[in-house]
């Protein structure tokens, strides 16, 4: 299922990238052989020699209209400077400007570092003392999406890897407290209040295996809206259901149905993401969260159960294929038949 | 209900506490050399996060090419009449596809929609119950799968994407129970 997902998001991201831009292409989005016209105001009196000189520069709001067939509308004067290269004379637009699409996007695509529009500038004729009709043109802008998307690949690569990194603290935290609780039979005893209630949920797991403990920890941290304690408490339970699993790399019964609980995510308390977004707002939705919560919680486990019993769940169920060891098994149902 | 949240939002104040102080606390009557454990245990916090990495980096690059290619708003535009024939409303489609797949993108859906509807408006209810009653589903089978290198997850994924499928009808429907 995953390996289809993962396939189908990668595969259509690319489809639709080239989608995209080949509709941009045909259609010219970006009027990229057009210049842009405007006109620019000089703030001194214009010296032919100086590297740097500010303008404002003011653009058509019709023309702009009717070249790149848009709704949207320039600012009334934008703050510019003229630069002089080899290659002739440059205008930049400053780094703050607030321009309409698809300048935007094509300030993005063309010099994304400096956030600065560039072109090259052809001037016309004066119309008036210190104003002179001009035009515009920008590098060319093609294949958008398919830039985007690459970028988005390795901006995201590097997003994961720092998400994992930034949690070996917290990690290292609770399974170093976990790993006290374990040996100070907390564990044990809270297996023990716990049995009776989680039982049901995971017929697979020995009476008295620690990994019921964690499991109710996981919960009872995700329902106080703790989901820093939440991740460690759930991954260690993983890893104690993982010492019942006779196989390394597939999921157990259990697993499934502790990750479905999980993804349901039971909480009595808002997270605080949730609490910065809507500040008070949020004390008249507690009640709607705790109903919504709750029933998703009853379709995972009723889903992971049910799912559990299709054909080819229990083809791939690894107590099914592996099931010669000798362990103890809690039910009847995760016996070979 | 003020209560009750007063309570349980009071109750989660010293939950933490009590598990930071209380377990070196109950292990030091319980004669366990607490400091050594502790260590021994907080050894693997290293382990753990690197083993995930491989994990978080295959889901999450995906889910980014998804969103910067356009797919997710093409499949947002292609769902729109679909879902309007159950009543669900088109505007917190968005909240209800990019949920299960990224927890930072489903915030920021949050903030652009208090922007663009005002608080106080049902759609952003919804979405905020979406948001507060659903976890980032692929993000949690990443992280906890990932820490024991489990590849083939079975029936895990369509069981959480059901559970997220019916949370967001739920929340479609009890905030129309509850304020319209």
């Amino acid at each position: 299922m995953l390996n289809y997902i993962w396939a189908g998001l990668i595969v259509s991201s690319l489809v639709f990238a080239l989608f995209y831009d080949v509709r941009d292409l045909t259609r010219d989005t970006y009027r990229n052989d057009t210049p842009l016209p405007l006109t620019v105001a000089f703030l001194d009196v214009y010296d032919a020699e100086a590297r740097r000189t500010p303008v404002e520069v003011r653009i058509d709001p019709d023309k702009y209209g009717d070249l790149y067939a848009t709704d949207a509308r320039p600012e009334v004067t934008y703050d510019a400077t003229l630069i002089r290269t080899n290659e002739g004379t440059q205008l930049r637009f400053d780094a703050d400007a607030s321009l309409p699409e698809p300048l935007a996007t094509i300030r993005d695509v063309t010099n994304s570092r400096t956030e600065q529009l560039q072109g090259r500038i052809a001037f016309e004729e004066p119309v008036g003392a210190a104003l002179v009709e001009a035009t515009v043109a920008f590098e060319p802008v093609r294949f958008v999406k398919m830039n985007a998307m690459a970028g988005a690949a390795l901006d995201f690569a590097e997003t994961a890897a720092s998400i994992a990194l930034s949690l070996i603290g917290v990690l290292a935290l609770f399974l170093g407290l976990l790993k006290i609780a374990e040996e100070a039979g907390i564990i044990y005893a809270l297996v023990k209040l716990v049995r009776p209630i989680l039982k049901p949920l995971f017929p697979e797991v020995p009476d008295d295996h620690p990994a019921l403990g964690m499991i109710a920890l996981n919960m009872a941290a995700n329902v106080f809206g703790l989901g820093n304690a939440a991740t460690p408490f759930g991954i260690k339970a993983m890893e104690e259901l993982q010492t019942l699993n006779p196989t390394d790399d597939t999921a157990t019964n259990p697993m499934v149905m502790l990750l479905a609980i999980n993804t349901a995510s039971v909480q009595l308390v808002p997270p605080v993401l949730l609490l910065a977004l809507m500040g008070l707002q949020i004390n008249q939705l507690i009640f709607a969260i705790i109903i919504t919560t709750g029933i998703s919680l009853v379709v995972a486990i009723t889903a992971a159960k049910l799912l559990g019993r299709l054909p080819k769940s229990r083809a791939s169920d690894p107590n099914r294929s592996g099931g010669t060891e000798e362990r103890k098994n809690g039910g009847t149902e995760a016996l070979p038949s | 209900m003020e209560t009750l949240r007063e309570i349980i939002s009071l109750l989660s104040y010293f939950v933490l506490p009590l598990i930071l102080v209380g377990f070196p606390l109950y292990g030091l009557y319980k004669k366990v050399p607490v400091y050594e454990s502790f260590v021994e245990g907080a050894k693997e916090g290293f382990e753990v996060a690197v083993r995930i990495i491989p994990y978080l980096v295959a889901i999450l690059f995906a889910i980014g090419m998804f969103r910067a290619s356009g797919a997710m708003d093409f499949l947002t535009d292609a769902l729109r009449p679909v879902l309007a024939l159950i009543g669900f409303p088109a505007e917190v489609l968005p909240m209800a596809i990019v949920r299960p797949l990224t927890g930072s993108g489903s915030a920021g859906i949050v903030v652009d929609m208090i922007n663009t509807f005002g608080e106080d408006s049902l759609f952003v209810k919804m979405a905020a119950t979406m948001f507060g009653s659903t976890e980032t589903t692929f993000y949690v089978i990443a992280v906890y799968f990932g820490a024991v290198n489990i590849k083939k997850t079975r029936h895990a994924v369509p069981a959480g994407l059901i559970a997220d499928f019916a949370a967001m009808l739920v929340a479609v429907w009890v905030v129309r129970l509850l304020f319209a």
